[in-house]
């Protein structure tokens, strides 16, 4: 089992929310990492207040963490990096996850999109946007997304994870598997699959589940999280049952790990993250959304708390190797 | 191109189909059988006050149109379930014969809340001459990518020459909302190719030139081989007041292309236009092009985008 020393929340949405940022209220979900010479850059998601009607957008932003102490800001973005998406794009209420990938002198994302549909609550594409200025503003690649849906994955595919492995890009995201029905209302059930390309754009998918079930036939899984470390690779995730995360408000941390990208063997205990005993931690009710990097010599992770994300995300850092 | 108009063949109200589904017999497809033309469209249920689900169902003709030998008094392709892309209807179904196989290449209709509806290209088989068809996957063959961002629909499919090509169309934009009208869509015709019919490759362009002007809504591409030449037709409009007479209705257009991959427009080869009365009288749609022995068809839609029925007319002079 792998021990993580927890260092606590390390960004709060609501104590930067104001006029100034008027797309920012709360939530900052999905972390993911940029590092610069002085600084590592979050990108998370997040949201303005609910409209008159209850609807919320997301959008993606970033800030920037000390690289000598990523418990201190040392800056916040000004706007999102993308506007929302056009009229009738997959991408038209919100990008939310985002991934992002150093090639050559730009920076790529890789991003969910999402938009408003009437059966289900929403439906889920994949897009992909260039910066130019070091990660602070992306241009869209077009107007549509980069993962089409296919006879073997026709619902939502969603939480881009963009890595590069042996001149290969590696694109872990999670494609619905049902739309299930739950006190009336419809939930979706993820499962964690993977693309490759070798041009970042051009993709060919795997069309199969990397990850077993463990917790439930319905079992919905996300944020696949793929770092390469002691010759292996190995994946942070985290999952939910659809059936009872509502009451249970229950989402976990899982782990597994593989020689070859494909063939995955799941280890859930070896995660070695969980929620913390104190009531009133940010993480107290669950942990979520894992991302793990290394950074001058030691791994960390950041990871949401309670409510997925809606009052920050918060870092641990890995007692001895990852291996 | 000269065409003789054989008249309104199908009347919705006068049809079985009257008992069983609300109005509607839209882009009528051909599939020449052995001993029958069978004629697939898209007919309507109401599933909610005002609002539509299209079905596909057929009329089987004998070779000269004069006769109706059958009807489809079954589920001939399933909708898809909750949150795939063909949930609230299929409209049209474009049939293709491979091998002792039928293709069905079908236009998914599923609604959004911004925009009405969203839709893809569903792929479907039949091992029963087009009796009944079994999807290929819950998910669509084509949908929006980066460069056609929605509305990706309308197939139409034949092998020319060793390969599949696929005529379809893509959105463009959808406008914003105004007091007159919700928000409209504007659409392309475009081209893809396949060694299977499956694998598809877009071309990810617009393949026929504008006559109305950018906002032109190009729809129901159809293609065939006359002596070595391709002809397509096909029908447009303009993106608003097509419903009320304010803007232009829905015509017939017409291209030619030596290569299916470069086609020169010319509407006025199409050698069909309104009739002065009747039930073409102010608009045409959802053409069909096909050979049937030695005689060379176009079914299409009139007024109301066939509320009421289809037509046919027959090449006399190519």
């Amino acid at each position: 089992m792998l021990k993580w020393k927890k260092l606590g929340q390390i960004f709060d949405p609501r104590d930067y929310a104001g006029d100034e940022r008027p797309w920012l209220a709360e939530y900052a979900q999905a972390p993911a990492t940029l590092i610069f010479d002085d600084f590592v850059r979050v990108y998370f998601s997040c949201r303005p207040p609910r409209d008159e009607n209850g609807q919320f957008v997301s959008y993606t932003a970033f800030v920037d963490l000390d690289r000598k102490d990523l418990r201190k800001v040392v800056n916040l973005a000004k706007k999102p990096i993308l506007e929302l998406g056009k009229r009738g794009c997959f991408d038209e209420f919100g990008t939310y996850p985002t991934s992002v990938i150093r090639v050559d002198d730009e920076v790529w994302a890789y991003y969910a999109g999402w938009t408003r549909a009437v059966t289900v609550p929403f439906v889920v594409g994949v897009g992909m946007a260039k910066s130019k200025d070091d990660g602070e503003t992306f241009e869209r690649l077009g107007d549509g997304p980069i993962l089409p849906y296919t006879p073997e994955e026709p619902f939502t595919i969603s939480g881009p994870k963009i890595r590069r492995f042996n001149d290969k890009y590696y694109l872990f995201y999670v494609a619905g598997n049902a739309w299930l029905e739950i006190d009336g209302r419809p939930e979706i059930s993820h499962r964690i699959r993977m693309a490759t390309s070798d041009n970042g754009i051009d993709w060919m998918r795997q069309n199969e589940d990397l990850i077993a079930n463990a917790w439930d036939d319905h079992e919905s899984q996300a944020s696949p999280d793929v770092i390469f470390a002691n010759g292996r690779y190995h994946m942070f995730f985290c999952g939910w049952v659809p059936k009872n995360f509502r009451e249970t408000k229950a989402r976990r941390i899982g782990y597994a790990s593989s020689e070859d990208l494909i063939h995955w063997t799941r280890d859930d205990v070896k995660a070695g993250i969980t929620i913390s005993d104190d009531a009133k931690a940010f993480d107290h009710e669950m942990v979520a959304y894992p991302h793990v990097f290394e950074l001058d010599g030691k791994t960390y992770m950041l990871y949401l708390g309670n409510a997925v994300g809606r009052y920050g995300f918060g870092l641990a850092e890995l007692e001895g190797e990852l291996a | 191109m000269r065409w003789q108009k054989l008249g309104q063949i199908f009347r919705f109200i006068d049809s079985p189909f009257a008992s069983r589904f609300v109005s509607h017999a839209q882009s009528p497809q051909a599939l020449v059988l052995d001993d029958r033309i069978r004629v697939y469209f898209s007919t309507r249920l109401e599933d909610k006050p005002g609002q539509f689900v299209s079905h596909v169902q057929y009329v089987d003709y004998d070779f000269n149109f004069k006769q109706v030998l059958g009807y489809s008094d079954h589920e001939v392709i399933a909708l898809g379930t909750r949150g795939t892309f063909d949930e609230h209807g299929i409209f049209p179904l474009s049939p293709t014969p491979v091998g002792d196989k039928v293709y069905g290449y079908t236009n998914g209709i599923a609604r959004r809340v911004s925009v009405a509806v969203e839709t893809g290209v569903g792929f479907a088989v039949s091992d029963d001459n087009g009796q009944t068809f079994t999807k290929y996957g819950a998910g669509p063959l084509l949908s929006a990518t980066t460069y056609e961002p929605f509305l990706v629909g309308d197939p139409f499919v034949r092998e020319f020459d060793g390969a599949f090509h696929m005529y379809y169309l893509y959105g463009k934009k959808w406008s914003e909302a105004t007091d007159e009208h919700a928000p409209e869509r504007v659409y392309k015709i475009g081209h893809a190719v396949s060694p299977d019919g499956i694998a598809w490759t877009k071309e990810n362009k617009s393949i026929i030139p504008d006559s109305l002007n950018e906002d032109e809504c190009q729809a129901l591409p159809t293609v065939i081989e006359i002596d070595g030449k391709y002809h397509m037709y096909f029908c447009y409009r303009s993106m608003v007041g097509f419903r009320d007479g304010s803007g232009q209705a829905y015509r017939i257009g017409y291209a030619y292309s030596d290569d299916l991959v470069t086609w020169t427009r010319d509407d006025a080869v199409a050698g069909i236009e309104l009739s002065d009365t009747g039930w073409d009288s102010e608009m045409m749609c959802y053409p069909n092009i096909f050979a049937c022995h030695d005689s060379i068809y176009l079914l299409y839609n009139g007024n109301n985008f066939g509320r009421d029925g289809f037509g046919v007319a027959k090449l006399i002079n190519g």
